[in-house]
């Protein structure tokens, strides 16, 4: 679902790095000063946008007295893991980080599993309905998340799955995989054809061709559609909200929604260790497709 | 929080309240011909029961008591979840919709209506006299929890709001008794809030604006209700001119006495213990159970740094309290409703209330029985909340009400009336026109 | 949003029947999943809402069926129609605003050094890899009535009056413009780089071509630039309608749809109606709508993903 999953698409990370510094090379007389002018705003701009994220740490290193004032304090003056450490007991957050992986990781590694094969089938043969799954495929990623909460609860309550694991992992598998199967087709299709019909020249099967030639391949595709998988997975709120009624089974998300005191009154320098803590692994991945895709990625095929 | 019926109105003293809860006790509410039947005591070794307790209701050693006792009975273990108020009604609806729901839960006295109606709930009916114990429970607590002659859930613990100030920063300010008239609150107030002027921030009396229960006492001091049954249909009262008055005696109050931030808050965001606990504020209305917290959140708070009173009324009595409360239900769809049965009957027996719902965490406990029992052992502590009881009003007792709280139309009229962002007539006309609305609806 | 230059010679299919086989085995296991955890509720969403699937529903399993009634009731509610408009204007307003300044975001990195646009790259990744519940809480606290810091920041600016005490969440007006400013600032990232990526891929002889003919800045902006970013700013604006559209946990966990129901667009209205009132038949109305409403903006998408190339 497109709603929870990152705003990702592979090629504009793509192709910044080339050595295009771009435009003003030449420096004709013209474009000295808007250059400088532009410098400025990008550090206007830079500040304004990492602002709330400079916020959240900040407020996450500093004792309550120095957080809670009506006149903001822009650094800690006594930095203090104080709030980490609250974060990392209130409530259990390793139980909470052990079931988003379970969850997470089962439904990424299902959706790249299916994914990999309907990918396979999608790109590299033709067939009939191939444009109609496609169609569907592309439709169904763009569903309001909170359209197919309804159905999915109702069925998955009436057998058992809502508050279970598998439940879980199989809302993920719905909302991710469509995504997944399009991402690596992407990939598949930058295979050239002559790869897969040497192969076949030297008498593999199907089966062979597919998995001694074209999956290894397309393991940069498996990477970027796996972290893209994660990321959805990770991030998701409402279903978790909706289907783990167990504190004990809480994802972190829901957890971090609910990050209160024990009164049940919102810790700020808490909540924002806590956010610190949920954001770090998602930010650290962008960051490595950042890297992975710039080197590894065709002119993407990939759509958000 | 919780809400009930017991409509004690006028001062009674606490013995009046055990007379007339007795009158229409748990004994003779039943009608359906069942309470006759034992609990059963089967054994569930290998088992696991599913308790859901509300954060904040009862500790953990109560829990861990009646836990101790079940386990030394059926052999079977208990999976306790703490779960959080907000988005309650959704988690429980949930929940209970499952094939695997918790199988106890605890349940505020106003939401039992609705699950009960709903189909959610085990009838308790049949073991209702095994399940009193002897007892006769607070009316307030049984019959919200009754619907159409039948019981669903098991009264847990009641608990009334009182006012909980700092009596060290208050004698610091010349104030050494608490007050017992509105104008003696007020003058208290104004030489606490002077004695503090350096503190940043400092409320002589934190009350946010969204703290719609205690800004119901002004309504419900001035006369005024939330809404009224005639013929089964139901009209909301906010526009009233008494209830008007009220909202305009709790706007006066609260700009007064509490920071300026607060007129749009909730108690939870800042934590209002919190700022308490902090010296920011030297007065909040709550129950009982935020004096532990009040110390938790500050050790150097002793006991003898707090103290309680009922939060004097401009009427001249002290203001009507909502006698909140908490019921233990039991899931229709439980696969373990024997052992279920077993665990509430424990919560609710006459040793667990005494020594632990009342002697540890200070609640009110379930039964006039208890209270009487309580009344010589109160602390000076304890004293203000069950004073405070004794004026008691209740919400309406309509299955749709648990909606208005739930999407915090009420929280809104309060907070609106406190900020200014509406008269109190738009904002009592627009809350009214919700009320009516979701009330009748059906 | 380049182009995915297939080669048609690589589709050049085999004829032999042992191939022909192999998409279906190779599409069965996703095919078969997808049906269960997808197009069944999908189904079971339609015939839900022609149901008073209630909270009585869910506990008792007793339904009836009720026809076009949840529909019919829904487009007499005026609290739909409201939400309906809500949400269409607020769409609008934060593509709008992501959208310009994104392009603008996405002009500056052409200007900048490598140093400084790495800079700015690394501040847009931070913003877009925030996961959207810790953001909601962020913002909650830059917000927060007496504490907040953007509003200690605009009562200096001394052109608002005081607004240190000020409740963003108590107001309309002002519940939109900070869960704008949270979206906004969320999807700046994504279009400004795909944006960028687009941007230096056009010709530099070009826009020196026109230079040389005396355009100002502007006007090789606008001729050039804009001309060529054309269809990839197009598919990125159908795109952020489409989440726009959808946004749900921002609004949800900054002001829940409030005051007074101000902020409740589609998302919000449905899972209010669904999981707060538990009146699931109507809901699932609600969802029915909001979906084909939905797929209209989706079919434009398809569209110009053909337009632009891929080939599906």
């Amino acid at each position: 679902m497109t709603t929870t999953a990152p705003r990702l698409s592979t090629d504009e990370v793509s192709d910044h790095a080339p050595a295009s510094a771009p435009t003003a090379v030449k420096s004709t007389r013209r474009r000295k000063r808007p250059r400088w002018i532009s410098h400025t705003i990008a550090v206007v701009f830079s500040i304004v946008w990492i602002f709330p994220v400079y916020w959240m740490i900040n407020t996450a290193f500093k004792p309550r007295t120095e957080a809670m004032t009506s006149k903001p304090e822009f650094y800690p003056h006594h930095p203090t893991l104080h709030n980490f450490a609250v974060a990392f007991t209130q409530g259990d957050f390793l139980v909470y980080l052990r079931n988003s992986a379970i969850v997470v990781s089962g439904a990424v590694v299902l959706s790249i599993l299916l994914g990999l094969f309907a990918a396979a089938a999608l790109s590299r043969f033709r067939f009939r309905g191939r444009r109609s799954i496609m169609v569907v495929i592309l439709v169904v990623q763009m569903l309001p998340a909170t359209a197919l909460l309804i159905p999915q609860f109702l069925i998955f309550s009436q057998i058992g799955l809502v508050g279970t694991y598998v439940g879980l992992m199989l809302a993920y598998v719905a909302a991710v995989l469509p995504f997944t199967i399009w991402v690596m087709r992407g990939f598949f299709l930058a295979i050239p054809m002559e790869v897969e019909e040497a192969a076949r020249m030297d008498g593999a099967s199907t089966w062979q061709v597919l998995t001694r030639v074209l999956f290894p391949l397309v393991m940069p595709g498996v990477i970027a559609s796996g972290v893209f998988a994660f990321i959805a997975a990770w991030n998701d709120y409402i279903v978790a909200y909706t289907f783990m009624q167990d504190q004990s089974h809480y994802t972190l998300p829901v957890w971090l929604a609910s990050f209160t005191t024990q009164t049940s009154g919102t810790d700020f320098g808490g909540q924002m260790a806590a956010s610190v803590l949920f954001s770090l692994p998602v930010v650290v991945f962008f960051m490595i497709i950042q890297r992975n895709l710039v080197s590894g990625m065709s002119a993407g095929a990939v759509k958000g | 929080m919780r809400i009930s019926k017991i409509a004690a109105v006028g001062a009674l003293s606490l013995a009046a309240v055990v007379a007339l809860s007795a009158c229409s006790s748990s004994g003779n509410a039943g009608t359906s011909g069942g309470g006759t039947q034992s609990v059963p005591t089967t054994k569930g070794d290998g088992k696991t029961l599913k308790v859901w307790v509300m954060t904040g209701d009862y500790t953990d050693a109560t829990i861990a008591e009646i836990n101790k006792e079940f386990t030394a009975k059926t052999g079977a273990k208990v999976d306790v979840q703490i779960q959080q108020w907000d988005g309650i009604t959704t988690k429980i609806s949930t929940a209970l919709a499952t094939s695997t729901p918790p199988d106890v839960m605890d349940l505020g006295n106003t939401q039992v209506a609705s699950y009960a109606a709903n189909g959610a709930l085990l009838d308790l009916t049949p073991y209702k006299k095994d399940l009193a114990q002897g007892q006769t429970w607070l009316t307030g607590l049984s019959e919200p929890a009754t619907v159409d002659g039948k019981l669903y859930g098991l009264p847990g613990f009641a608990g009334a709001r009182a006012v909980i100030y700092n009596k060290t920063t208050w004698a610091k300010a010349g104030v050494t008794d608490a007050p017992t008239t509105y104008d003696e609150l007020t003058a208290d107030l104004d030489k606490v809030a002077a004695a503090n002027k350096s503190t940043s921030d400092f409320s002589p009396f934190y009350l946010p604006g969204q703290q719609w229960y205690a800004g119901m006492q002004f309504v419900w001091d001035a006369g005024g209700e939330i809404a009224t049954e005639k013929d089964g249909k139901w009209t909301a009262g906010l526009g009233d001119s008494k209830a008007q008055q009220g909202l305009a005696d709790f706007k006066e109050f609260q700009n007064a006495y509490s920071s300026k931030a607060s007129r749009t808050l909730d108690t939870d965001s800042p934590d209002f213990t919190q700022i308490f606990a902090d010296g920011k504020t030297s007065a909040i209305l709550s129950t009982n159970g935020y004096v532990d917290l009040v110390k938790k959140a500050n050790p150097k708070l002793k006991d003898s740094d707090i103290g309680t009173f009922p939060f004097p009324g401009k009427s001249g009595k002290t203001q009507p309290v909502m006698l909140g409360g908490s019921d233990w239900g039991i899931a229709a769809k439980s696969k373990n409703t024997d052992l279920a049965l077993q665990w509430a009957k424990i919560a609710a027996s006459p040793s667990v209330q005494s020594k632990w719902v009342y002697g540890n965490d200070g609640w009110i406990p379930n039964s006039t029985d208890g209270i009487k029992a309580a009344d010589s052992t109160l602390s000076d502590i304890d004293k203000g909340f069950f004073n405070a009881a004794l004026n008691s009003k209740a919400t309406p007792a309509s299955g749709e009400w648990a909606g208005l709280e739930g999407d915090k139309s009420i929280n809104q009229l309060f907070s609106a009336v406190a900020s200014g962002s509406k008269t109190p007539e738009s904002a009592a006309s627009s809350f009214d026109t919700a009320a009516d609305k979701t009330l009748n609806a059906k | 949003m380049a182009i995915s230059t297939v080669n048609p010679g690589l589709r050049r299919a085999a004829k032999g029947p042992r191939r022909n086989l192999a998409p279906l085995w190779l599409l069965s296991p996703a095919g078969i999943v997808l049906l269960a955890v997808l197009v069944a509720p999908i189904i079971y969403l339609v015939v839900t809402s022609f149901t008073d699937y209630d909270q009585r529903t869910l506990y008792t399993g007793a339904y009836d069926s009720v026809g076009i009634a949840n529909y019919l009731s829904l487009f007499t509610d005026p609290d739909f129609w409201w939400s309906l408009i809500r949400t269409v204007l607020f769409t609008a307003a934060m593509v709008a605003g992501s959208i310009v300044i994104g392009t603008g975001v996405s002009h500056l990195l052409t200007r900048l050094s490598t140093v400084m646009r790495y800079v700015v790259t690394i501040v847009l990744i931070f913003a877009w890899g925030m996961p959207n519940v810790a953001s909601s809480l962020v913002w909650k606290w830059l917000f927060q009535p007496g504490y907040g810091v953007m509003n200690w920041f605009l009562t200096q600016l001394h052109v608002f009056g005081d607004m240190t005490n000020v409740d963003w969440s108590n107001n309309a007006f002002l519940s939109y413009a900070s869960i704008w400013m949270l979206i906004v600032w969320q999807a700046v990232p994504f279009i400004a780089l795909t944006l960028y990526a687009a941007e230096t891929q056009i010709p530099t002889e070009l826009k020196e071509a026109v230079r040389l003919d005396g355009a100002s800045e502007w006007g090789v902006y606008k001729t050039i630039t804009l001309t060529f970013l054309k269809p990839t700013l197009l598919l990125v604006t159908i795109l952020s309608v489409i989440w726009d559209y959808n946004v749900f946990n921002q609004i949800w966990l900054v002001s829940q749809g409030g005051p007074d129901d101000a902020t409740s667009t589609l998302g919000v209205f449905t899972f209010t109606t669904a999981f707060v009132g538990f009146h699931l038949g109507q809901g699932a109305a609600i969802s029915v709508v909001t979906t084909l409403i939905l797929l209209i903006l989706t079919v434009f998408y398809i569209r110009n993903l053909i337009r632009s190339g891929e080939d599906l």
